[in-house]
């Protein structure tokens, strides 16, 4: 117990830097891919077959191969093949490099989300706007963005709360997230060798976290509400 | 036709000439031009690994900031995942992988290494209660060995014939000792002294047999000029003392392989 209270501050010191990590992936992720999305959205919906064909062929490899493999191409590719290392070894180009692999990643997975909630507003909407005399692009923006966005927030949320965890793939490429922090203890980090809790509290963080987004997210829901 | 054919070659030309010199330059003058050593490390006691202030410092550490010192210029330490060390160093996001690395064929057959200056070998780890039922190799027999995938001491292990369990790392495969998923493990020898037994972490483990004896190199990029620098740096820095100075600030002096000249030729 002495020894537990006596490595407690350590290891939190250390954790609390790997989540500020973890953070600043879970955050340009979604800063990132949230619009990125809509711009895959709109190319998979293009009228213009070749633009909707080559969209959907780039969404299913995305979404059709591990992360984790996504990580390592973007990562070393240029180095070792096209003999430009773009990134650098430091830290700074191992999070340049996992930001844009979770960006591209969750945009393909947003762009799908969207397009199911653009595509389930009845059609009577649009053929109602156009007797109207609205635009194409106003009864988008004026009709049907607000009822999109109340109807792909569950979808959404699901998602977000997945990215929280799945920045921990990043390790792979060396990125000193929180699992890594917690790891480093098992083999000697800050003078604390063969400790192995700190790998398993780090569980405690993501936990409170994506509690936290559950309720904030929850609220979201509720704050759309008025719109039926 | 003819023209833009023509057109085409002449552009590739201009390009290629004006890649071709950075591809003529030898890895030490992309070192010096870049005027950094990126060195490839794991936190690794006592070799690589942060004191109080957060500085890298270990008998690696040290010798890398004194070879970098040498060539004139800065040093970096970037931690990498082991398993990625020579994608890392092919794909020039680091120069050198120094971090008590053993020198396997594989290892020589993928870096340019420079000549061993520390010794080391596979050990086995096993409960501390259960060592003494253990007495020589030919005991371990019907036991599973958790060893880090791709390690020497898998190699080793192998080798014997005897059942494996690869994980992701040697602190992984003390994990599954401790927690009893498996019988025992091996790792490096200057790694379990520092990890196992009484005051660690792991003060129910003890480190019995050594499986075989090996040395640890430093490995560059393949062709690289940089460890024939290393091994001469290596050479002066035993002969004016630093290197087993170095080497008792972190108790490994028993271990250091002496340099000498003649060792050069390889």
């Amino acid at each position: 117990m002495e020894v537990f209270l006596e490595q407690f501050p350590v290891v939190v010191n250390a954790l609390n830097e790997g989540f500020v990590q973890t953070l600043k992936l879970f955050f340009v992720t979604l800063l990132g891919g949230i619009p990125l999305g809509l711009v895959i959205t709109f190319g998979s919906m293009s009228h213009f077959k070749p633009l909707s064909a080559f969209t959907r062929l780039i969404v299913w490899i995305v979404r059709g191969s591990p992360l984790m493999i996504q990580l390592l191409i973007i990562y070393y590719f240029p180095g070792l093949v096209l003999k430009t290392p773009i990134w650098g070894g430091g830290e700074a180009g191992r999070f340049l490099a996992a930001s844009v692999a979770f960006i591209f990643n969750y945009a393909c997975y947003f762009s799908e989300i969207y397009r199911g909630g653009i595509q389930g507003i009845p059609k009577g909407q649009d053929e109602a706007g156009f007797v109207l005399g609205m635009t194409k692009v106003q009864v988008f923006f004026r009709v049907k963005l607000l009822q999109v966005i109340k109807a792909i927030v569950p979808p959404m949320s699901n998602e977000i709360i997945t990215l929280v965890k799945d920045t921990s793939l990043s390790r792979i490429i060396a990125l000193q997230e929180i699992i890594w922090a917690g790891q480093a203890f098992m083999k000697g980090s800050h003078g604390i060798s063969g400790a192995i809790w700190p790998l398993f509290f780090t569980a405690v963080y993501y936990l409170v976290f994506s509690g936290l987004l559950s309720l904030l997210l929850g609220k979201l829901e509720k704050k759309l509400n008025y719109y039926q | 036709m003819m023209k833009t054919l023509m057109k085409i070659l002449a552009v590739m030309m201009v390009l290629m000439m004006a890649v071709a010199p950075a591809m003529a330059e030898t890895d030490m003058e992309y070192v010096k031009n870049k005027g950094v050593l990126v060195v490839g490390i794991t936190d690794f006691a006592p070799m690589d690994y942060k004191n109080d202030k957060g500085e890298w410092i270990g008998f690696d550490a040290d010798l890398a900031v004194a070879f970098a010192e040498s060539l004139g210029v800065k040093v970096e330490f970037v931690e990498i995942e082991w398993s990625n060390k020579i994608l890392e160093l092919n794909g020039k996001n680091i120069d050198c992988v120094w971090n008590g690395m053993t020198l396997t064929d594989e290892v020589k057959a993928a870096m340019e290494t420079s000549n061993p200056y520390c010794n080391n070998a596979q050990i086995v780890i096993l409960p501390a209660a259960k060592a003494a039922d253990y007495p020589d190799v030919a005991s371990l027999a019907k036991l599973t060995f958790a060893v880090e995938a791709g390690s020497a001491g898998e190699k080793a292990v192998n080798d014997l014939g005897y059942a494996t369990t690869p994980v992701l790392s040697q602190a992984d495969a003390l994990m599954e000792v401790a927690a009893g998923t498996s019988d025992a493990a091996v790792i490096d020898s200057l790694m379990a002294a520092a990890m196992v037994g009484e005051g660690t972490g792991y003060a129910d483990l003890t480190y019995t047999l050594p499986l075989n004896a090996e040395e640890y190199g430093v490995g560059f990029r393949k062709d690289s000029d940089l460890a024939a620098a290393l091994n001469a740096f290596l050479v002066d820095a035993y002969e004016n003392g630093t290197l087993m100075t170095v080497a008792e600030t972190y108790k490994v002096q028993a271990a250091v392989i002496p340099q000498a000249a003649a060792e050069e030729a390889k």
